[in-house]
């Protein structure tokens, strides 16, 4: 295969590769260091038992899953020295430092608290004990924070200019506050809570399947479930603004999401493709079913509102157009999914079969939380494939080109990594899954008993 | 004000070196150990190796993250020329932080242990030996053409590199050995003070050889051993030489930690003494053309703001991490902590 010859094409998938792995463990760090704040809180307040092993038993698997997150997100961190080097020259300026204060800032905090929360039960007074998890907790979201303020502006890089190409930062708080950053970063962390709840939820829904600590386990079900009906429900609309943020800054991105080809008419409204076929080739798409107005409708409000189409572009400037057309339909429908997922709960809830008698009984409803679990990374994987592919051929949206990204290294020596990544990351993840299976199986520990600390 | 705005890239270099400092001396130690568990026995004593550091290696390992994300910021071209320069040995570093990382919490987890003390000691060696073997690259000097690499993937390969790899191999040895004696008791620490001798031994002669190497590769450095008055490299050559000597006789004395305090000693005094050599040299070049601090520096606006951000963040970062070195302070113990 000529591709697996082409430094590029490897170093994308390279990239590719081990971002799409790694993105899956820090989602859940996330979403269920907040959820152990909040279970830690609880118990602090009632001295209610059931709270402490709740948080015990969940920070069992967040632990292990922190584990395997950790050690694939410093490869994250070096590679855009070893095999992104001339990206890492050409946008250094800004990009460099942000992934810097994520190291300092929620890296580092979250490390060092780290320690005291999975240790430390005995060696710190409950106070300080919540303190730290509180610590890890506000590490996450701030290491979210910084990361996708540095992908943001690859989206829309501002606050500076490109002179021989390379940036030269002028404005700090204009290139980390860019146009993207705010859809970005919260598009991003309720999809981490989103994830992080069925999570919860779905492991909840197994054990009530299994009729094993019913009632505990219904209470954190139940907990989701009310927890669900926010988050499910605000990430759609938020999608929504994020996909007008697309509309508005990003328009070729835009019309490949959509396999949008003609920019409609003044007095003409552009139909919303729900699914198509899209052609380089052809610069058309071979078959498309569409709602007539209703691309105009969304992204503008106005019936006629005038969507910039993928003919406004030489074709080597246009994305990638099936993987960013149907990662997207994944997402999005999906999101859908969810939120009727949710419904359906809310409604089973107002039933009264989610009683601690009956709730085993809701068979199918159960699986579906169970099914949220992958089918919830699933969407996040997709959309951010929209986000990444739609953003090609550029790696610096309309300043840097992808291929002009890479380091000038033989194929060979990417491949040799990329395949080592590849069977290291394969191993990682049979390993975590018979682990967290052996966590689950075993269940929660209730002979664990909080101790004042030992002096 | 002035003074700091007209050297704002040989105060990142500083910045820069504490970084580095500190991850070598604090991970270095805990690398150090994993490679010691790869040359014991039984099984109890490697377990209550790792149990030394358990509590203290995550935040220790963050160190290169962070060191990595402010040379990334901070000297953007340096980061760029050489971790594509290094691509296999920082690749080997990545591979072992992976085994190394895993095996804390996965021990924990296993039925069958005995995996994870070996990918615990395995990933710890990989990682040595890549961040030896781009040391020792990277002094050996790296081919740049128009602000990029211009050299193969297998330029560090050579004899100067070998030397440094295993300089850096028994250095950290060295730190982990001084480690186990403050943080054990016992046999384990009875082994470590003979394990320290030793490698203090062979650290000496690697880095001698390193030394006197790195000296006739790059003629800036041999005239500033030639430099009359006489330049701040014979100062720090004799410290590091004076703290060797003590570490030496805190050995003989049996002492619990003051042999890790030498050590440290020894590390922070010869990496100033070289850093003082190279300068301003930051990526040493093959032909005598080495790129200076300030051309691999970022633009004003970016160092200024990092500074700003680091002076009110590095005494945040180091109080919190001192608090949780001290709640676990002292002795491992045989039990460990309790477990999670």
């Amino acid at each position: 295969m000529e591709i697996f010859q082409d430094h590029v094409f490897l170093s994308r998938l390279h990239f590719a590769f081990t971002a799409m792995f790694h993105i899956i463990w820090p989602v859940l760090t996330i979403g269920l260091s907040i959820f152990l704040v909040y279970l830690e809180a609880r118990w602090l307040m009632t001295r209610d038992l059931r709270y402490y092993h709740h948080a015990r038993f969940w920070m069992k698997l967040f632990l292990l899953n922190f584990a395997v997150g950790v050690v694939s997100g410093i490869p994250m961190e070096f590679q855009f020295g070893t095999n992104w080097s001339a990206f890492s020259r050409a946008g250094g300026d800004i990009f460099g430092h942000l992934l810097g204060f994520e190291a300092s800032m929620a890296f580092m905090l979250e490390a060092a608290f780290l320690g005291i929360m999975a240790f430390g039960w005995k060696r710190v007074s409950p106070g300080m004990h919540f303190f730290a998890t509180c610590m890890v907790a506000f590490g996450g979201t701030l290491s979210a924070f910084w990361i996708m303020a540095a992908n943001s502006w690859m989206q829309t890089p501002v606050g500076g200019e490109f002179v021989d190409g390379k940036f030269i930062l002028q404005d700090t708080f204009a290139a980390i506050f860019n146009p993207d950053i705010f859809w970005g970063t919260t598009h991003m962390w309720f999809a981490c809570l989103e994830i992080s709840l069925f999570v919860i939820g779905g492991i909840s829904a197994w054990y009530l399947l299994k009729r094993r600590h019913t009632e505990f386990f219904l209470y954190s079900f139940k907990a989701m479930v009310v927890v669900a009906i926010f988050i499910t429900t605000i990430q759609v609309i938020n999608g929504d603004g994020a996909g007008k943020s697309v509309f508005d800054n990003q328009p070729a991105k835009l019309a490949a999401i959509e396999a949008h080809w003609q920019t409609n008419p003044p007095g003409e409204g552009a139909a919303w493709n729900i699914l198509a076929w899209p052609s380089k080739e052809l610069q058309d798409n071979v078959w498309e079913i569409g709602i007539p107005y209703a691309l105009s409708l969304i992204t503008t409000h106005e019936p006629t509102g005038q969507v910039t189409g993928l003919l406004e572009y030489e074709p080597q400037d246009q994305p990638p157009l099936l993987v960013t057309f149907y990662s997207f339909r994944i997402m999005f429908f999906l999101g859908i999914a969810f939120v009727l997922l949710m419904l359906w709960s809310v409604w089973a809830w107002m039933k009264g079969w989610l009683s601690a008698e009956r709730v085993a009984e809701q068979k199918w409803l159960l699986y579906s939380w169970m099914a949220a679990i992958p089918l919830s990374y699933i969407a996040m994987e997709a959309g951010w494939a929209v986000r990444e592919v739609g953003r090609q051929p550029w790696v610096i949206q309309g300043l840097q080109r992808t291929a002009e990204g890479v380091s000038p290294l033989p194929a060979a020596t990417v491949a040799g990594s990329l395949l080592g990544f590849v069977v290291i990351y394969a191993v990682l993840f049979v390993v975590f899954l018979v682990f967290a299976k052996g966590v689950i199986s075993a269940g929660p520990d209730f002979s664990k008993y909080p101790d004042a600390p030992e002096k | 004000m002035e003074m700091i705005n007209a050297n704002l890239a040989t105060i990142w270099l500083v910045l820069i070196g504490f970084f580095l400092l500190y991850y070598a001396l604090s991970d270095g130690a805990g690398l150090g150990i994993g490679i010691i568990t790869l040359f014991t026995g039984k099984r109890e004593r490697k377990e209550e190796m790792m149990r030394a550091i358990e509590t203290i290696w995550h935040g220790n390992q963050t160190w290169l993250v962070v060191l990595g994300g402010m040379l990334f910021g901070a000297f953007p071209l340096f980061y760029s020329i050489v971790l594509s320069a290094l691509y296999i040995p920082f690749i080997l570093m990545l591979f072992g932080f992976i085994f190394r990382g895993v095996a804390f919490e996965f021990h924990a987890e296993a039925k069958r242990k005995s995996i994870w003390v070996f990918s615990f000691g395995l990933g710890s060696l990989m990682a040595t030996l890549g961040q030896g073997f781009a040391l020792g690259g990277l002094l050996g000097g790296i081919n740049v053409e128009a602000e990029s690499f211009a050299g193969t993937p297998a330029d560090w390969m050579n004899w100067y590199s070998f030397f440094a790899a295993m300089g850096v191999v028994f250095g950290y040895v060295m730190l982990g050995a001084g480690m186990l004696i403050a943080r054990t008791t016992g046999e384990v620490q009875r082994r470590s003070f003979r394990t320290a001798r030793l490698s203090a031994v062979l650290t000496l002669v690697f880095s001698a050889v390193v030394y006197i190497g790195t000296t006739m590769l790059h003629p800036e450095m041999a005239v500033k051993w030639r430099a009359w008055p006489p330049s701040l490299l014979y100062f720090f050559s004799l410290l590091t030489v004076a703290a060797f000597f003590m570490y030496f006789r805190s050995l003989e004395q049996n002492r619990q930690l003051a042999p890790l305090v030498w050590n440290w000693c020894i590390l922070i005094f010869s990496f100033i003494g070289l850093s003082i050599g190279l300068y301003p040299g930051m990526i040493p070049s093959v032909d005598a053309t080495s790129l200076t601090v300030s051309e691999v520096a970022a633009s004003d606006t970016t160092l200024r703001f990092m500074l700003v951000v680091m002076a009110v963040l590095l005494p945040i970062i180091l109080t919190y991490t001192t608090y949780s070195y001290w709640i676990f302070r002292g002795k491992t113990g045989g039990a460990g902590y309790d477990e999670h």
